[in-house]
């Protein structure tokens, strides 16, 4: 009997009851996630509208060829890449390079940690109404008293086409880059001090040391936070909600929201789900594709 | 409200009890101190109590005009033995939350502040009963009592859907021109006749570097927000929502004109901010003494005119809509109606009847307007014979000039029923056009190929896509 032989024979019985153990914990993901999501492909080939009641019939994939055609969608499809794509560069560029900064202050760590804490537990719906009614509203808001104040004149932050992207996009990234600040803080600490005196001793540069000791150091570190912030930004919907709505027209609307919108404004569920169900497929590529690299 | 409640039913039963004891002195205090008054009830000739036992729920928006109600309704359970439960739901998510509870039959919510642009959905999904089965069978209705036709007529008509009654109006509102009379007076100006004197008259007026805007309409996306002022401007143009084979057109010359004429006037002499208001906005900035005129509900006097909140109380004057081009003038028609959940048991769809009737009644008008002990007011009560009461008429007299003659003239002459397309598909359409309008007024596409556009996708909503 070879050794993994012995090893199945013992194990056989306890993987058993390690499979009795798991069972509900299965069981209970089955039914609120496996089987909603199975659902919601099964809805996105039916037309299903609650305004055409009698009219729900299998239709296959028309509701994915009505999306091709649907320009809506397909400005939504590349805002939510815009959207997803700048927060989550600026979140890992401002985020590292607080971490960095204040790596080199340790005395006062703490009270940049603790500020860092508090936009991450609001809730994004909080966020969004806090920035709407507080900083960018024209004439009383914060941002729109510094911009008068410097000289650059009263702006309409979320009703311009082009400001109200700046502004979202601005929201989301004030909103969760001490999350990635945090990460990176932690990620650095941890990096062997030895290796930097060695370079020091070779006479490295600081930029050198980062670019070649720091960044491939805490690679791993980043490719998990950009993993954990893009499957957020993609999937973001409250604080956008909250200040413009989408709007204005449909500048700001990403595919959560029009998936919102399609299914419970305008009623048509099938289409609805078919949105939602090629941003579910897009959330996987982007997190799949990320955790190749990070091999 | 719990705990009133139970204050009072203690006091019924401490009333009954001392009464039965031969004290009847204590029964008038007690009544004094609490119990209803509900003579003017029970001249009804119903049998108030037959639904007793029963829960209704209700999902109402958290408004002065609600609250009242709500304040009220202790009277309403003590009447009737039915019990009454409120859920207060922001008018933004209350279509969606009742729409959710109707479409899957659980019964949550007996009735609701409803829509009337949603009462075809309803009726075309049969989530909601056909009211005058409930209107015409004399045990759950005394017709005499109640005086259904009473009701303003407009408001009546838009909540029917294929000549069926759907809803009963609750409370309800006009869209009218509201205006800074001392301004205009000192300018020598009249309240707008057309939408040109519209336009010349904001010029007359519009002086932004002094914090003074000519005009300004709604500017929120929404099928109950900018949807709810620019059909009116497409009906001053002539528009119609269908074509000849009835069928729904949204581009004709006239939609174009109507939504040009919208976007040059609120661009060129409202705040910038105001492509994203929504009439409270509207309001206040009027409040605070920063626009000449606006369009809106007439309703915001609960604003404008309430001395905590405002700085232009007794400067105010009202007119009816001006004119367009084809002499038409058209206001907005909106109210609060009132339909009964199907999925509900027999018993409680009978409950939630009399709560309708309870509130739609002229007595509970009454308590809930000019009778009401708090300090809130309502602008919107339902009847016409209301509106000619002499102490009604005194309590809104001071919203501002000519506030009741041209809300009345308002309603009397300038509804049409068919001012928006009432279809099932009206979510999506409003949705669209909403959407569309916005996207007109930020500039992010010209008004012809904007409405081109959504004649495009409202086609494919029509075809059921």
């Amino acid at each position: 009997m070879s050794p993994q032989q012995r090893l199945a024979l013992v194990e056989k019985p306890e993987r058993r009851f390690a499979l009795t153990l798991v069972a509900p914990g299965v069981l209970v993901l089955a039914v609120t996630t496996t089987f909603p999501l199975v659902y919601l492909v099964w809805q996105s080939l039916q037309n299903i509208n609650l305004a055409m009641p009698g009219m729900e019939r299998f239709v296959g994939v028309d509701n994915y060829v009505r999306m091709w055609g649907d320009a809506r969608f397909w400005a939504a499809f590349a805002f939510t890449l815009i959207y997803s794509g700048a927060t989550v560069s600026l979140q890992l560029v401002i985020g590292l390079g607080m971490a960095l900064v204040i790596l080199q202050i340790p005395r006062a760590q703490w009270a940049f940690r603790m500020a860092a804490i508090l936009p991450i537990v609001l809730a994004p719906v909080v966020a969004g109404l806090f920035w709407r009614s507080l900083m960018l509203t024209p004439d009383f808001g914060i941002v729109d008293f510094a911009s008068r104040s410097l000289g650059l004149g009263s702006h309409n932050w979320l009703g311009d086409p082009t400001l109200a992207r700046v502004s979202v996009i601005a929201i989301h990234t004030w909103q969760w880059t001490p999350f990635v600040f945090l990460y990176m803080l932690a990620a650095l600490a941890a990096l062997p001090a030895d290796l930097y005196e060695a370079a020091r001793i070779d006479r490295a540069s600081a930029w050198k040391r980062f670019i070649h000791i720091t960044l491939p150091l805490i690679r791993p570190a980043i490719v998990v936070v950009v993993i954990l912030r893009i499957t957020v930004a993609l999937s973001a919907f409250a604080a956008i909600y909250a200040a413009t709505g989408g709007g204005p027209g449909t500048v700001t609307e990403i595919i959560n929201l029009y998936a919102y919108r399609v299914s419970f404004v305008e009623l048509s569920l099938g289409y609805g789900a078919a949105a939602a169900v090629v941003l579910l497929v897009l959330t996987l590529l982007v997190a799949g594709l990320l955790f190749r690299i990070r091999r | 409200m719990k705990a009133l409640h139970s204050r009072r039913k203690v006091l019924q039963a401490a009333a009954a009890g001392v009464a039965l004891a031969g004290a009847p002195w204590v029964s008038k205090f007690a009544r004094a101190q609490g119990a209803p008054d509900l003579g003017a009830y029970q001249k009804a000739k119903i049998n108030w109590r037959l639904a007793e036992g029963q829960t209704v729920n209700v999902a109402v928006i958290p408004a002065s005009y609600f609250e009242n109600l709500i304040a009220l309704t202790p009277e309403f359970e003590a009447l009737t033995g039915v019990k009454v439960r409120y859920d207060k739901v922001p008018p933004g998510q209350i279509r969606q939350k009742c729409v959710l509870d109707l479409s899957s039959k659980t019964g949550n919510i007996s009735t609701h502040a409803a829509d009337p642009m949603y009462l075809p959905l309803y009726a075309a999904n049969k989530w909601t009963e056909p009211l005058e089965p409930y209107l015409n069978d004399p045990k759950l209705t005394d017709q005499a009592w109640f005086r259904y036709d009473d009701i303003f007529e407009a408001w009546r008509k838009a909540d029917m859907v294929e000549n069926r009654t759907y809803g009963i109006p609750y409370d309800g509102e006009m869209t009218v021109q509201t205006y800074r009379k001392d301004l205009f007076d000192a300018k020598g100006l009249k309240p707008a006749q057309t939408l040109d004197d519209v336009v010349a008259n904001a010029k007359a007026l519009h002086d932004p570097n002094n914090r003074m805007w000519g005009f300004c309409l709604r500017g929120m996306p929404g099928a109950g927000q900018n949807m709810y002022i620019y059909p009116s401007i497409l009906g001053a143009y002539g528009g119609k929502w269908f074509d000849r084979d009835g069928k729904i057109r949204v581009n004709s010359p006239e939609a174009v004109a109507a939504l040009e004429w919208y976007v040059n006037t609120n661009n060129a002499y409202a705040p910038k901010a105001a492509q994203n208001w929504n009439w409270p906005d509207i309001a206040d900035a009027f409040a605070q003494g920063t626009i000449a005129c606006y369009i809106d509900g007439h309703t915001a006097a609960t604003v404008i005119a309430n001395p905590e909140r405002s700085k232009v109380v007794g400067k105010i004057g009202f007119a009816r809509w001006p004119k367009g081009p084809s002499g038409k003038r058209v206001t907005s028609i909106w109210n609060w109606a009132m339909p009964i959940n199907s999925a509900l048991p027999e018993r409680t769809r009978q409950a939630t009847w009399l709560y309708i009737q309870w509130a739609a009644c002229e007595e509970t008008q009454i308590r809930s307007s000019f009778k009401f002990k708090g300090p809130g007011k309502r602008y919107g009560v339902n009847r016409t014979s209301l509106w000619s009461n002499p102490e009604y008429t005194k309590t809104i007299a001071d919203a501002g000039d000519k506030f009741l003659s041209t809300s009345i003239e308002t309603l009397r002459e300038d509804t049409d029923v068919d001012w928006r397309p009432r279809v099932a598909q009206w979510p999506a359409i409003g949705e669209t056009m909403a959407k569309i309008i916005q996207a007109a007024l930020v500039g992010q596409a010209k008004p012809k190929p904007a409405l081109d556009d959504a004649q495009q996708q409202v086609e494919r909503i029509m075809k059921g896509g």
